[in-house]
């Protein structure tokens, strides 16, 4: 089997507090101070300029990891501990500081249920843009639009009313329908299954394990809930504080984790 | 070290540091060509829905202007229009105007309008500048058309509007608005997610530039001193040049409009590399 993700080193630093003044005349001022060696008239009193401050915080550490073509990958850790960070990065929605990922295959990640869906537009119009938004073809879209409205279990006249007016269960069902339809070779998702009853949940759970074990998709994975990572994800990675502590098979990481959340 | 990657082990995505873009990447765009087309039918459509004249509005607006201009800078300022009609004269140049400054504003605002989006999925950013662009020229060609009406009209009786050669380079200078809006759009757009009072002064400095722009007077007005200040504006030769093509009156150098399109396309390039750089790492600044 061969390697689809392979982050090597990937470290990524936050600049902490404030960044400048947060308008363009007070940073001005700011620099005008220090250039006449005077106290920045904004930083607080007694305390340093904000302007040339440099507080930083990796989020994180030098994280190498492998992942293979099929694998599901569940990826946990704390609040803070770089989950997120380390799935934004993946997506290209943030650059790394160092290091680097490589990918083989279509990338599709979801780290929110319904990104770009516009509420004044109808489930319809909404499918294709949400659809386009997370990489789909119109055609691939067409084929494919009776599948997600029967998987969203919506009934066919909501499906040209506006979003709007839809409940949040009816929402995030569509929403979850368009992104379980992508046609991708890796899936990386980020505690999405939070929203829905456990019913469409353990559907959702379902379709991911499916499209991995018929479809050779890799899945990652990122979930607070342990006995959906358990259900679903064959490997797993434990990140603390930004480093990778442990990796393996996903029960050695979750009790491993049990441990952990136990000790504090 | 990415290259020597590429030769051992095929990889479709390497996620680096900093990649140095220094021009678009075309071939990703046209793969989400389907998403360009929804983003530019949606906004499209949203203009004109729930509105009492629909897309009449697009017209509306620059003749209302154009009333207002006669009255206040033909009538009671007598600025003069070089012998064309007022309402020709002073409809070509807010159409113009209103092209590059719509253009302008929407692309500068890119990463605040969409930062909830942008922060949650990856898609190539450059394709909302383009959505916007492409909106306002829609916008643009319906008031052209309206444009051509009246033109027609005045052809047909007999007023002294003398259409030239240059005409059939107009197709140049609309996408030379294009490109200038949206490059100067795109290359302040991260200074306006950083700091966002920004916004106030590209709106409140563009109000202003419209008066250092021959707009509401011909550039024959302006006293030969201060000809070179107005001619640093790249706008100001297409404005010129759009009404000798059409009206057969206004500033034809080849050379002077030449220098402004080479300072559009150098405005451009400079925007694009802008907004790649910036497109990196805005998330974690606004």
């Amino acid at each position: 089997m061969d390697t689809v993700v392979r982050v090597e080193g990937l470290s990524k630093e936050y600049r902490l507090g404030v960044i400048g003044n947060g308008s363009l005349y007070r940073d001005i001022q700011s620099w005008i101070a220090r250039l006449k060696k005077k106290d920045d008239p904004w930083s607080e009193i007694g305390g340093q300029s904000r302007v040339g401050r440099r507080e930083r915080f990796l989020a994180l550490k030098d994280v190498s990891f492998e992942v293979r073509r099929g694998e599901r990958l569940g990826i946990v850790g704390r609040n803070g501990a770089g989950k997120s960070t380390l799935l934004k990065i993946l997506s290209q929605i943030t650059a790394p500081t160092s290091g680097s990922i490589k990918i083989k295959g279509k990338v599709a990640s979801l780290l929110e249920v319904g990104t770009g869906f516009h509420p004044e537009l109808t489930g319809r119009e909404n499918v294709y843009l949400n659809g386009a938004i997370l990489g789909m073809k119109k055609s691939e879209i067409d084929r494919k639009f009776d599948e997600i409205v029967v998987f969203s279990e919506l009934d066919n006249e909501f499906i040209d009313t506006p979003v709007k007016r839809f409940s949040s269960g009816m929402f995030v069902r569509l929403a979850f329908a368009v992104a379980a339809h992508l046609d991708s070779d890796i899936l990386i998702a980020d505690e999405v299954l939070a929203v829905g009853d456990a019913k469409f949940q353990q559907k959702c759970l379902g379709a991911m394990k499916d499209a991995s074990e018929n479809q050779g998709r890799t899945v990652l994975f990122v979930s607070h809930m342990i006995t959906a990572l358990q259900q679903l994800c064959t490997k797993g990675i434990l990140l603390e504080h930004g480093s990778l502590v442990e990796a393996g098979t996903m029960d050695q990481i979750a009790s491993r984790y049990q441990k952990l959340l136990a000790e504090t | 070290m990415a290259a020597r990657d590429k030769k051992c082990e095929d990889w479709d995505l390497v996620i680096t540091p900093k990649d140095k873009v220094l021009w678009l990447d075309i071939k990703e765009l046209v793969q989400y060509r389907d998403l360009l087309n929804l983003l530019i039918r949606r906004d499209f459509v949203s203009m004109y829905k729930q509105t009492i004249l629909g897309p009449l509005w697009f017209v509306f607006q620059p003749l209302m202007s154009t009333i207002m201009y006669m009255f206040v800078f033909g009538s009671i300022a007598q600025m003069g229009t070089d012998g064309i009609p007022q309402p020709l004269f002073y409809f070509t140049g807010t159409m113009l105007w209103t092209f590059f400054s719509i253009t302008l504003t929407k692309c500068q605002d890119t990463f605040n309008s969409n930062a909830g989006l942008f922060g949650k999925v990856y898609f190539p950013r450059f394709t909302m500048p383009i959505a916007y662009t492409v909106n306002s020229f829609f916008t643009f060609i319906i008031q052209f058309l309206f444009l051509i009406i009246f033109y027609v009209f005045y052809l047909i009786t007999g007023t002294a509007v003398h259409p030239t050669w240059w005409i059939l380079f107009t197709p140049v200078l609309i996408i030379q608005v294009a490109l200038l809006g949206m490059g100067i759009g795109i290359l302040i757009s991260a200074l306006t997610t950083k700091y966002k009072d920004l916004r106030q002064l590209v709106s409140f400095g563009l109000g202003l530039l419209m008066y250092a722009t021959p707009i509401v007077y011909p550039l024959s007005k302006i006293p030969s001193k201060w000809k070179v200040v107005f001619l640093v504006n790249p706008v100001t030769s297409i404005v010129e040049m759009f009404r000798y093509a059409f009206l057969g009156n206004g500033m034809h150098n080849f050379w002077i409009w030449g220098g402004s399109f080479v300072s559009t396309l150098l405005i451009f390039w400079l925007g694009v590399i802008t907004f790649n750089h910036n497109e990196k790492t805005f998330i974690d600044v606004i």
